[in-house]
């Protein structure tokens, strides 16, 4: 038995001094695999439930009252966050965009960028952001709840599944409310501008209709309501998905609510990148 | 009516709090080695995700920038864009609301689940007040490392905006450098620190507030985190405009 244990001591001395190579690997590779694997491990994990839910839809084993349902508290839990945010938004354009154009005695330049700005980028990207901190953070604690209080395992033991009772219904609502928030912040985002150049600065008010819509056009709102819907899909995903799994008690809720926040916010910024570059032109038209 | 008295009320029970927590800081001291953790969780932590954020914004703003001003013929004009509109706006809220949405969250849910398990009622009536040993330090930690973290996040988006402008969008580096220096003051990065130190007291006491007064439960722990992430939004982003009306009107 000595001579056993000697043996194994024996035979794990050997390699080390010899295989410089695998020691370095380890050393230096070991954490780097670590860094890279948590994250595509987090991203399989997500698009393995993603495609879970999808695939639910066209099957059409989920509730389509219930879809109604949430969509309706959604968008009246939803309206007032975004709008009271995009407001003040386009009011801070207005003041900064009077400052910038001073400078060349541009004013009337103001609501081309306003309204360029606020329905290319801040509308979609600030409604879907208060959507997930609205209504994504509320699925994620109902969700998450409901796991730990076992009633999704009851509603699976009923015999009906809790992707397509739940989850499906949530995702829809949001892919579909989203848009329409999103419109309605583009309209609410002007609206802030246009106080303050108006009202505040004395501009003309033909000169800011006039100018309102020079550099974009009918297509630019339907792209805004586009990438609304594709970050309201992401966000009912990352919502369901966190609450869907929650574990580990009232902790376990807390810490998907912060995860649906942090997860949602990453992953709207970088899709806006990649969207902005697609529908507009990478290159800067 | 009711509705109202109700709203006002609860501004005014939010209100006391951040009183509560002030008085009980200036009464027992200062915790500093619960400073230095917090400031570690809120720093430290957030930095990566704040580091990718401010990558991804940097370079948007090059392509609206580019966009807005090359139909006027001035493309070149996007240095100054960045640095007024990225310095001044973006970079501080970007900061702050991506604080709340991490940090500030997690102070929420922490102080709801102690609520739930009753660790507040025990340091209660250990006659210590919570609010000095579980609140007050993260006041302190989140609004000294805001600031820091908007400056970094400053330079990271100024740094990929240039990248973008120059190899995405054809920008001559020069002229993105001196339209960059040209237009931005010290006073710009005076006012965006300025700014995120009063965004650093709202998150830290608005989610305490959520947090502390939390219902027991999993339901609760979820509806209070959900609340002071709403809230916090709100508060950041109208602040914000009277903000920029005061420090630039």
């Amino acid at each position: 038995m000595g001579g056993g244990v000697y043996q194994r001591g024996k035979a794990q001395q050997a390699p080390q001094g010899v295989d410089l190579g695998g020691t370095l690997r380890a050393v230096l590779l070991s954490p780097l695999v670590a860094a890279v694997r948590g994250p595509i491990d987090v991203l399989g994990r997500f698009s393995r439930f993603g495609a879970r839910v999808l695939l639910t839809v066209p099957t059409r084993r989920w509730s389509v009252r219930e879809f109604v349902t949430q969509a309706g508290t959604l968008t009246a839990r939803c309206f007032i966050p975004v709008c009271a945010t995009i407001f003040p938004f386009g009011a801070v354009i207005g003041v900064q965009g009077m400052a910038i154009f001073d400078l060349f005695g541009a004013h009337r330049l103001l609501s081309s960028l306003l309204s360029l700005v606020i329905i290319r980028e801040l509308a979609p990207v600030l409604a879907a952001v208060l959507v997930a901190a609205q209504g994504g953070a509320s699925f994620a604690a109902e969700l998450g709840a409901m796991r730990i209080k076992e009633e999704l395992d009851a509603t699976a033991v009923m015999g009906i599944d809790p992707i397509g009772w739940h989850v499906v219904p949530r995702v829809l609502a949001m892919a579909f409310v989203v848009p329409l928030l999103t419109t309605l912040a583009n309209a609410f985002g002007v609206a802030g501008g246009y106080v303050v150049a108006v009202g505040l600065y004395d501009q003309d008010h033909g000169v800011f209709v006039h100018h309102m819509a020079q550099l974009i056009g009918i297509f630019d709102l339907g792209a805004s309501a586009f990438k609304g819907a594709v970050f309201g899909l992401l966000v009912g995903l990352i919502s369901t998905w966190r609450g869907y799994g929650a574990t580990g008690g009232a902790e376990g809720v807390g810490r998907a609510v912060n995860d649906t926040v942090v997860y949602s916010v990453m992953f709207i910024l970088v899709v806006n990148y990649q969207l902005s570059s697609l529908l507009f032109g990478g290159t800067g038209g | 009516m009711s509705a109202l008295a109700a709203g006002v009320r609860k501004v005014g029970a939010y209100a006391w709090f951040t009183v509560d927590c002030v008085r009980a800081t200036v009464t027992h001291g200062v915790p500093w080695d619960r400073v230095m953790s917090e400031s570690y969780k809120v720093g430290i932590r957030s930095f990566p995700v704040l580091f990718t954020m401010a990558l991804f914004v940097g370079s948007n703003l090059a392509i609206q920038g580019h966009a807005a001003f090359s139909t006027l013929g001035g493309g070149n004009l996007v240095g100054m864009f960045v640095a007024l509109a990225g310095v001044r706006e973006v970079c501080p809220l970007l900061a702050a609301t991506m604080v709340a949405a991490k940090a500030g969250t997690e102070m929420a849910a922490q102080l709801a689940v102690m609520r739930t398990k009753e660790q507040i009622d025990a340091i209660e009536v250990m006659a210590i007040d919570p609010r000095s040993e579980l609140v007050a330090p993260s006041i302190i930690a989140v609004m000294l490392t805001l600031p820091a973290l908007t400056v970094l996040t400053i330079a990271v988006s100024l740094i990929s905006s240039m990248l973008v402008a120059v190899y995405q969008l054809g920008v001559d580096r020069g002229e993105y450098l001196s339209f960059l220096v040209g237009y931005l003051t010290a006073y710009d990065l005076f006012a965006a620190t300025a700014k995120s130190v009063v965004f650093g007291l709202i998150i830290a006491t608005v989610s305490g507030y959520f947090g502390f007064f939390s219902e027991r439960g999993a339901r609760g722990v979820g509806q209070a985190t959900n609340r002071a992430v709403v809230t916090m939004c709100i508060v950041i982003i109208t602040l914000n405009f009277a903000l920029t009306s005061i420090l630039y009107g």
